[in-house]
This record gives structure tokens, sequence and C-alpha cells, in this order.
């Protein structure tokens, strides 16, 4: 009978130690990529010197930076985001529009949203000469998703 | 000396081996009870006294069909709702699970204690509610709200095999107190669009690999009805 009741108790010990055990490791909500190129020679990417990036009424995300490149987040309350980017103190607007959609992933993750058929819904140009969609879709991290030239 | 050795190995495994056939001459004829046990298990009960959603109930049966063969079955039904970090969901829904255990316990002349292996093949018909969700974002730059879409995933299925691993014990007369523990491996399951089905009744928490673990504990009693010779 005391060997039943060890087992018992070892029992109610696995059972409680089974919950909570996987940890989120897959991709979830995507950021938009955007790369910076250079207008003249438009297969050349160009640093912006002193880049300042933040979303209408936000703070910043970056500041005052050299960068060729920035990975930014959209609103999941809506469906567009207003961004205002300073180059050298001169500020240009880009308005993005989307559409959402929220995929399963896993228990752990639960869901992610994905942006579907990604448009510029106006911008300004003070110092962006062109702006290219790459990719309507925004599924992953991997790949730049717009292209602005300067 | 080894040649002694070798000759004293031999006469004691013969003086054993008479010794035992002498035995299976000597044993008086006991009845053995062949019946149906039925009982329930008891932590769903208790499960549901801690954790208010979590409901559930579950029947277990058996009937010796032979020697140290039984015909197993549970059937219950589970209303369980799950909180992960980015997810909750209810989970609503019966199963029934049938098969067979072998006893592999050398019980003692009268007793009937069980150490078994056994297989089941389980089934379960359910529905999932996708309570709310909260879009998994890496960062807090905007604000995530959680969705509640109470989206209703209704008639799903699940088929499934389990491995059981238990033990019985008599502890009054006719009175059985189990303890088993199972390894479920899903066959097949019909996974709502756009969500999975996390948990299914019977099959409990289903894992990354679609495999699950059982526990039943359960109290049994056996209605004796017919009584054969050992």
């Amino acid at each position: 009978m005391k060997k039943y009741f060890t087992i018992i108790v070892v029992s109610i010990f696995a059972m409680l130690s089974c919950e909570k055990d996987d940890i989120c490791i897959e991709a979830t909500t995507p950021s938009l990529i955007i790369h910076f190129y250079n207008n003249d020679v438009q297969t050349e990417s160009k640093s912006i010197e002193d880049l300042t990036v933040w979303a209408n009424d936000k703070d910043s995300l970056y500041v005052n930076q050299e960068l060729d490149s920035i990975v930014i987040p959209l609103d999941l309350a809506q469906d567009n985001t207003l961004y205002k980017f300073s180059n050298n103190l001169i500020e240009d607007e880009i308005n993005f529009t989307y559409d959402r959609k929220d995929v399963f992933v896993s228990r752990s993750c639960g869901y992610k949203t994905i942006f579907e058929n990604l448009q510029i819904e106006n911008n300004t140009s003070n110092w962006i000469k062109n702006i290219e969609i790459n990719n309507s879709t925004i599924e992953n991290d991997t790949a730049a998703h717009i292209t602005i030239f300067h | 000396m080894t040649q002694l050795r070798i000759l004293l190995f031999f006469i004691s495994i013969l003086v054993t081996s008479t010794v035992s056939s002498q035995q299976e001459q000597d044993t008086i004829k006991v009845k053995e009870n062949y019946g149906i046990r039925i009982g329930f298990d008891l932590s769903k009960p208790i499960n549901t006294f801690f954790e208010t959603e979590n409901k559930g109930f579950e029947l277990v049966g058996d009937l010796r069909v032979y020697k140290n063969y039984y015909a197993a079955v549970e059937l219950g039904f589970l209303d369980k709702t799950t909180n992960e970090d980015y997810i909750n969901f209810t989970t609503k829904g019966s199963f029934i699970k049938a098969g067979f255990n072998y006893n592999a316990y050398k019980n003692w002349a009268g007793m009937t204690n069980e150490i078994y292996v056994g297989l089941r093949y389980g089934l379960s018909f359910f529905d999932q509610t996708l309570n709310s969700y909260t879009p998994n974002v890496k960062g807090t730059y905007f604000i995530t709200e959680t969705i509640e879409p109470a989206t209703q995933f209704n008639d799903l299925t699940a088929h499934w095999v389990e491995f059981v691993f238990g033990m019985k014990v008599e502890t009054l007369k006719n009175l059985y107190l189990g303890v088993s523990i199972s390894f479920n491996n899903m066959i097949s399951t019909t996974d709502p669009e756009n969500f999975k089905n996390l948990h299914v009744p019977g099959f409990n928490r289903v894992f990354l690999n679609n495999t699950g673990v059982g526990f039943n504990y359960t109290i049994s009693y056996l209605i004796p009805i017919v009584k054969k010779n050992k």
C-alpha cells in the first residue's frame, strides 16, 4: 500500500508540473521595413545623415541617426498610420493605409497581425523624391517593403 | 570443484521445479469474480471545485472478459476555459474511449488487485469558442487592444489512441481505488479555420507534436455476476 501511495503522490506532482511549458519562438506581428536609396543612382542605397522618425502624436522611434534603413511598427487599432520623417530638420509625412488580418500562430504566441494591400494614401515631398512599394503584403520582417528615393 | 558446483546448480533447479509442481497440485480451487466494474474519476469534480472554469465528469467501467483481460470504457464531458498569454478559449464537448486492459500483476489467492497496461481508442465531439485574443506584437509603441470575437467553432471531432498504465487496489470488498496515466497520440482532428484545437475533451491539452497526457484517479465498484474457478 505504501508503494501505491508513493506512485499516487508522484503522479500528482507530474500532473501539476505539466502546464505552461512552451514559450513563443515563432515570428509574430511584422513591422514595416523602409530602405533609403539614392534618387540619382537608383540602384545605390543612400543613408540619411540626420534622421528622426515618429508616428503622429507619438514619441520618436529614431532620433538624429544616420541610417539607410528603418523598421517601424504599424498601428493595429486602425487601418492607417501616419508617420513623419525629418531629414536635417526638413519634415515629410507619409500616410500608410492597409487591411489588417489576424493569423493564428500557436498556443504560446497567439495571433499575429499581417497587413495586406499596403498603399500610400498621401505624402509630402520636401526631401522625399519618390516612393516605391516593393511588397504590398507585410507578412514577415525579412525584406524591405518600401523604398524611399531621396 | 567447478564440476561439483555445476552439479549442485542442476540439482537445485530440479528441486525447485519439483517443489513448484507439487504446489500446483496442492492448490485449492479459488473462485474468482467476473463482473462489471463501474465508477467515476475523482479528480474531475475536485478540479471543478478549485477552478470554476473547468467543469468535467468522467464515468469509467470495465468488464473482465477472460483471465487477465478486461474490456474497458470511459466516457465523460468537459467544459473548460483555458487562459494563455495571448488567447483565451473555451472547449466544450463529450468523449468516449474504448479498449482493453491486460493485468500483469500476479495476485495471491483471493485477491484481485491489478497493475495493468492497456490500449484505448478515443473519440470526441466538441465545440471551441475563441473568447478573446491580443495580437502579439514586439514592443509597445502602439497600444494593442484585446479583441473579443467570441468566435464559435462547432461540430469539431478528434480521434486518437492511448497507451494506459495503471493500477487498481481493492480497498473494501468489491470497492476499488485506481490510478492511471495515459499517453495519447492524435490520429486526426478537424481543426477550426485560423485556430487550432489546443484542448480536446478526453485527450486533454494538445502538445505541439499532437500528443497528450492524461491522469485518472478512479473509485469503482465491482458488481459480481459470475464466479469462475481460477
